[in-house]
């Protein structure tokens, strides 16, 4: 009995959020990453949320990502969302320089504040690669955000699909590489807020004795 | 014209071809002798202009609106216009209004000439501080701030306009009608004014949900306006930002409420997996349910839900008028009243409620997943994913009817929670006074004493004075043995009388209460 009926068993959940200004495309960025395909979305009203199954090495994952809505307003409701993610992205769009400026004076803030995973894994992305003529942020200014708040980074686009499964992919592999957070993972520790059934938990649980 | 299936109206506001896919099929059809149709509707009017609402709502609430008359009937479900006054009158207030619009707008084009001009602005124009935009390549439509804006509510006025233009780059892209760039910049104005005009709460995404039907439907875009700003009056709330909360959680802690009450095993369900807060509704009721329909069956859903909740007194209320009338005074008057808010009015509470139907729709829907909710769910995201489902499956008349069932449900049980001690005003009083002194957690003391002898005095004096006129109104009656008179009174008995009984019984004896 998996969490959906029908649905593949899988070894870890991981719970992954995204976050950054409005309009920058973290929504384009998840459906391209689950569904394959690229489309005018509407703005994402509070949170929205997607499942999408992964294979890494004989590990079998859940990502549970959560997209929240850039709008400042909504930052009271999408702060509780935080809680018990393993991973985080932020994103940006290179063509829009407030939206990296922000990244510093707001969004790095947020997960200060809000994040309770103190291992949890950050990633930086830019988006809207595409649009190179119009691009307002350079790849190395992006790097160097990175390195100074410690986290992954990569440029992609939504549209063309340039580097989306790497960002998610090099996301998890570092969660993986996280002893603290893949036994968070795997046995629905107490702090995450998804609370696994127990067949889910004897079956992930043994995952982790053989990982660790 | 008319098959027995209903006039299916998949292609009346077409979607781009590249689109077709991604888009629900529409299910609303106009079904002859149930939805309000053109001819039904012209019939509606008398000579002069006088519209029989009670008929009109009573089309609606059974088959929904034709897509070819929705404007003009919106109108009224949303009061923007009287149905009891005439077609000069209308046209008048029309006229006023259209000039109003216009007026605003020249103020909005004055400070950001970019407002009227037939584009829109998706890059900032100002710094957070008010200051110019230093970077000199920004190539914005033409237009940036040149001196510093030192007046703080055109500020904020400002710093929003980027956020308007880039939700309505993509508002219902999927609709053929905004591949013109003219309805585009038609909306982004209607917004831009709009926020303008309501700076307290400003602009919100979602907004463009809601706003996006009503230039489709109208002409005119001082008629859409108005049409947006009447149907926000309900919704604005649920927009209020403040540094801790959201006010659509005020309609979440409702929808807690009802499912608590009317199902307690599912409240409890989604307690233990951290979902009782109910923010997975959230968009439900900020773009009612926008996102959960095609567009055509979105509209048919409002317009249930408008006419479910339709107040004779809307358009005096709006307008500040005085002249209401009260339907307790004249029973007559209910069948004008919608299904949801009869039942409001009937059991004599105040009809500014925040119980909108919307809560009981989203009531419904967790109701008829409740079966998957209580076996499949073992996380928030396994309930987002099993709501998520209903998009395109769900049957906006089915859901309405359901939300009706549940409010009526939710009244009684909620009513027999306090039913008991409301039939004798006497009980209710000091009910309530213990209920304040419970809540307030203070001690009794002798202002309590004396606040309690005054609300039963209260009580009291309202039983007295209901018994004391049944009393003379016997007598009356007795003494006057003229036959033909006679008849006539005790017809007028019996209807007084049963009014009288159900006062007496408490349903509905002091008026604050």
């Amino acid at each position: 009995m998996g969490s959906s009926s029908g649905q593949p068993e899988f070894d870890y959940l991981f719970k992954v959020l995204l976050i950054g200004d409005s309009g920058v495309g973290k929504s384009s960025l998840l459906l391209s990453f689950t569904s394959n395909t690229f489309d005018d979305l509407s703005p994402t009203i509070g949170v929205d949320f997607k499942v999408k199954y992964l294979t890494i090495g004989e590990k079998k994952l859940k990502l549970a990502i959560w997209d929240t809505a850039g709008q400042e307003r909504f930052r009271t409701l999408t702060s509780s969302y935080y809680r018990g993610a393993q991973g985080i992205i932020m994103v940006y769009d290179v063509t829009r320089r407030e939206t990296f400026t922000n990244l510093s004076d707001i969004w790095a803030k947020e997960i200060d504040l809000y994040s309770t995973n103190q291992d949890c894994i950050k990633m930086l992305v830019g988006n809207k690669v595409d649009k190179e003529s119009e691009r307002a942020v350079s790849k190395k200014e992006g790097i160097d955000f990175a390195r100074v708040y410690g986290c992954l980074f990569l440029e992609c686009s939504a549209k063309t699909r340039v580097n989306v499964e790497q960002c998610f992919e090099e996301l998890v592999l570092k969660i993986l590489e996280t002893p603290s957070l893949t036994a968070e993972g795997s046995s629905g520790g107490k702090k995450n807020i998804f609370k696994q059934n127990p067949a889910h938990t004897s079956n992930a649980s043994s995952s982790y004795c053989c990982s660790s | 014209m008319w098959r027995s299936g209903g006039e299916d109206l998949q292609g009346f506001y077409p979607v781009r071809p590249e689109c077709l896919a991604d888009v629900p099929r529409t299910r609303f059809k106009s079904r002859a002798g149930k939805t309000l149709s053109a001819r039904r509707w012209h019939a509606a009017f008398t000579e002069d202009g006088h519209l029989d609402m009670e008929k009109v709502l009573r089309r609606i609430q059974r088959g929904g609106i034709h897509p070819s008359i929705k404007g003009a009937v919106w109108e009224f479900l949303l009061g923007c216009y009287d149905p009891d006054s005439t077609f000069d009158e209308r046209t008048k207030l029309r006229t006023l209004r259209r000039e109003q619009y216009a007026a605003w707008k020249q103020e909005c084009k004055t400070m950001v000439p970019v407002v009227g001009s037939g584009t829109y602005i998706t890059m900032a124009v100002v710094q957070q501080n008010g200051e110019p935009i230093d970077e000199s390549s920004v190539e914005n439509q033409g237009w940036v701030v040149k001196e510093t804006v030192r007046d703080e509510r055109v500020l904020q006025w400002m710093l929003s306009l980027h956020q308007i233009g880039l939700d309505v780059a993509r508002t219902d892209r999927y609709l053929s009608l905004y591949e013109d760039g003219a309805n585009q910049s038609k909306l982004w104005d209607v917004l831009a004014i709009y926020t303008w005009l309501n700076l307290d709460i400003g602009y919100v995404q979602g907004m463009n949900d809601i706003s996006s039907p009503m230039i489709i439907l109208f002409e005119d875009e001082a008629d859409a306006f108005w049409c947006f700003e009447r149907a926000m009056r309900r919704l604005r709330e649920n927009f209020r930002a403040t540094a801790t909360s959201m006010g659509v959680q005020t309609q979440l802690g409702v929808l807690s409420q009802v499912i608590k009450t009317v199902d307690p095993r599912l409240h409890q369900h989604l307690e233990d997996l951290d979902g009782g807060e109910y923010l997975f509704a959230i968009r439900m009721l900020m773009v009612l349910f926008r996102r959960e329909f095609s567009f055509l069956d979105a509209l048919y859903l409002w317009e249930l839900m408008w006419a479910m909740e339709y107040n004779p007194n809307m358009f005096a209320t709006y307008e500040e008028l005085e002249d209401r009338n009260n339907a307790a005074d004249d029973p007559k008057l209910l069948k004008r009243y919608g299904k949801f808010e009869r039942k409001y009015v009937n059991s004599g509470k105040n009809e500014r409620h925040s119980n909108t139907i919307a809560v009981f729709v989203v009531a419904s829907v967790l109701q008829t997943k409740n079966k998957r909710l209580l076996k499949e769910a073992k996380g928030l995201d396994d309930v987002v994913q099993i709501l998520g489902d209903i998009a395109g499956n769900l049957d906006a008349k089915k859901a309405c009817k359901e939300a009706l069932k549940i409010h009526e449900k939710f009244l009684k049980k909620l009513g027999a929670q306090i039913g008991p001690s409301r039939k004798f005003s006497f009980a209710f009083a000091v009910f309530r006074i213990k209920m304040q002194h419970l809540q307030s957690g203070t001690k009794p003391a002798l202002t309590w004493v004396v606040t309690s002898s005054i609300e039963i005095g209260k009580a009291v004096f309202w039983q007295v004075l209901v018994i004391t006129w049944t009393c003379i109104l016997y007598t009356l009656v007795l003494s006057m043995a003229k036959a033909s008179v006679a008849y006539w009174c005790t017809v007028a008995i019996r209807i007084f009388g049963l009014g009288f009984m159900s006062m007496v019984l408490g349903l509905d004896s002091c008026p604050q209460w």
